[in-house]
């Protein structure tokens, strides 16, 4: 096969071209100068600019570079796409894996927590029964010990950071809403405002009305319903039913997920209260370890506040607080959560605020 | 010239001539697999250290206070430094490209050692940079200098990931440094042997994109790490 190196080395001069040095010089100083742009941008705060400006001159940079010193300006296209198809992988890696990590806290529950069979196996859910009993004793387990302690006497793990105390149900005095299983029925759909008595508004009825015959049956000497009572709630006793509430509920599936990891949030309780790195007395660290980490946990990971079927918010170790500002941490720990189980620290001074807030920031 | 066995065989006065590998058609058609074979390695890089930027961005996210006390501890009149000394070495290295070209061999191989020479620089710096974080106890993870620290840490305990991505991303750079000043040695040899001419010249081409792709992260780590405002 004979060739003509004539027709090659045309095709060579094609080809081939030869950066010439005025050009590579003006280049350099491009990039020279840039550097020092990047360097000066530096010492002003452009607030959320900042970081987008820095990525910007390296990216000018970085294109004078492949363009001009690789050549892929003169290169075969195919080359180009080659080279920066790969920053669209990059691209998307980082992206897919933001999207995540950063929302992955704004996953609100909404709607009730637990799947409900469509029908109810209570016909008269009000009326308490052994069966109901140990329905509503499992139920407690899940949803209330952390709180009231495993026998109801006000003594679980998180109780000690909580102002007011969980309810001791072995006695008597004290009780706001009343201690009659509909009084019961009313707390746990509407929760006890100023406390971290939430709302169990998103459990089914008949599981409401379980646990309130289980607490009563930690008092015996507790009082029975009377019809009026149960008007009250809106229970019509003559008729099956609800007294008005649905019981079939749905069930978003990151709350089965949740429901699935039950028994692994349970040791991470465990181990995360009974943890207590030497923090320095006074510092957000100290605050943290005695007040807060029974519910969100030692590094933030939520670990009672799992249990309790609230907000994800409370996992504080997710980017749901990376846009809470100062004003906002201080309200909400001043203050509390209204309705809600996250408490109010009233006598924070404003320095212990701001070293707990860097704290808590830290911990995620 | 041509022979069905061996394929073809360029030449330049000057120069040893060059036989083109015998599954090519002509010498263009090996210059440009070659060049393509050297981009997409260049993307296996990307994605590598992509890994590493991933990790970056997510942490720079998480913890925006804590990158920001941490790269304080870094030395931005070091690091614009070796910016200028690996941005000059990428000139000295484009400009050796094409001088080997233009046939100009002694011009090329005072243009190579100058890249290496400033190859050199940039890893003295850095040593100095490495010597001054490793005594200061600024180091990753469990390695981190808790008492040295103690500020530090008290404020953002998270601080020991920052100089584990900052160890970790400038490490890796500066293997490829390494790995570059290697190459570059290789292809002065190959250039005293006359090896390279206008007729010829892929290898050294080749590793000057290497050497253009380790200042373009450079060009990238230099605002990530130093410079996080
Ligand atoms: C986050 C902690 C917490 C969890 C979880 C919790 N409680 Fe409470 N509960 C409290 C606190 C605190 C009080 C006392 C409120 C007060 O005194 O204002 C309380 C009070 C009560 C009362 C008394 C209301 C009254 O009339 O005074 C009942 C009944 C009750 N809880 C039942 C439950 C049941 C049943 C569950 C599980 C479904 C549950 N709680 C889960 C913290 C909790
Ligand atoms: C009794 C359990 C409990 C305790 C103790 C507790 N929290 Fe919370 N916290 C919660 C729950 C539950 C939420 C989520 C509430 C919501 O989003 O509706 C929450 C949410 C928060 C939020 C997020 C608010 C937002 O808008 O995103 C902050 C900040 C917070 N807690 C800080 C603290 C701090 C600091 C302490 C200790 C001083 C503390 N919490 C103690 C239960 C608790």
């Amino acid at each position: 096969m004979a060739h003509d190196h004539k027709h090659d080395d045309k095709k060579h001069g094609h080809h081939h071209y030869v950066l010439p040095n005025s050009l590579a010089f003006k280049v350099f100083g491009a990039l020279i100068f840039l550097t020092i742009i990047t360097v000066w941008t530096a010492h002003f705060d452009f607030g959320a600019f900042n970081f987008p400006l820095a990525m910007f001159i390296a990216t000018i940079k970085a294109l004078l570079v492949c363009m001009i010193f690789m050549n892929l300006k003169n290169d075969v296209k195919e080359n180009s796409v080659i080279f920066f198809t790969s920053f669209l992988f990059l691209a998307i890696f980082i992206v897919l894996t933001g999207s995540d990590i950063f929302f992955r806290g704004d996953v609100y529950v909404k709607g009730p927590l637990v799947a409900g069979a469509s029908k109810s196996k209570f016909k008269k859910p009000w009326v308490s029964t052994a069966e109901l009993v140990a329905h509503g004793k499992e139920l407690f387990g899940q949803q209330c010990t952390s709180c009231h302690g495993a026998e109801g006497l006000g003594n679980g793990p998180a109780a000690a950071a909580l102002v007011p105390p969980p309810r001791n149900f072995a006695q008597n005095a004290g009780w706001k809403n009343g201690y009659k299983p509909s009084q019961i029925f009313k707390t746990l759909k509407e929760g006890i405002k100023g406390s971290s008595m939430a709302s169990f508004a998103t459990l089914p009825a008949e599981d409401r009305w379980a646990l309130a015959h289980y607490v009563v049956s930690i008092n015996p000497a507790h009082a029975k319903d009377t019809t009026s009572d149960l008007a009250a709630v809106g229970v019509d006793p003559s008729k099956d039913g609800m007294g008005g509430e649905s019981s079939s509920p749905t069930i978003p599936v990151s709350v089965a997920m949740a429901k699935l990891a039950v028994a692994d949030i349970n040791v991470a309780v465990a181990s995360s209260v009974a943890k207590n790195p030497d923090a320095p007395v006074g510092s957000g660290a100290a605050y943290y370890q005695s007040k807060c980490v029974g519910c969100h946990g030692v590094s933030g990971e939520g670990a009672l506040v799992r249990n309790m079927g609230v907000s994800p918010k409370a996992y504080l170790k997710t980017g749901s607080l990376s846009g809470v500002p100062f004003d906002r941490f201080k309200s909400v720990v001043t203050k509390g959560l209204p309705g809600d189980v996250m408490p109010g620290y009233g006598n924070l001074s404003n320095a212990q605020l701001q070293d707990l807030y860097n704290y808590v920031k830290s911990a995620r | 010239m041509s022979d069905a066995h061996h394929g073809h065989v360029v030449e330049h006065p000057g120069s040893k001539p060059h036989v083109v590998a015998h599954h090519f058609n002509d010498a263009d058609h090996e210059f440009d697999a070659s060049k393509q074979g050297m981009w997409v390695f260049m993307v296996t890089e990307v994605l590598m250290l992509g890994g590493l930027f991933v990790a970056y961005a997510i942490f720079r996210g998480l913890y925006p206070e804590m990158f920001k006390a941490a790269h304080a501890y870094l030395s931005v009149k070091m690091g614009a430094t070796n910016t200028v000394v690996l941005l000059t070495s990428s000139l000295t290295m484009a400009m050796a490209v094409s001088a080997t070209q233009r046939g100009e061999r002694n011009k090329a191989l005072g243009l190579l050692a100058a890249t290496v020479a400033l190859a050199g620089v940039f890893l003295v710096v850095k040593y100095f940079e490495y010597s001054h974080k490793i005594h200061s106890g600024l180091l990753p993870g469990g390695l981190f200098g808790t008492e040295q620290n103690a500020e530090l840490i008290k404020n953002f305990p998270k601080a020991p990931l920052f100089f584990s991505l900052y160890f970790m991303m400038t490490g890796i750079h500066g293997l490829h440094v390494v790995i570059g000043m290697g190459l570059i040695l290789w292809i002065m040899k190959r250039t005293s042997a006359k090896e390279f001419g206008p007729h010829f010249y892929t290898p050294v081409e080749l590793v000057g994109f290497y050497w253009h792709f380790v200042d373009l992260v450079w060009i990238y780590l230099f605002p990530l790490l130093y410079l996080v405002g």
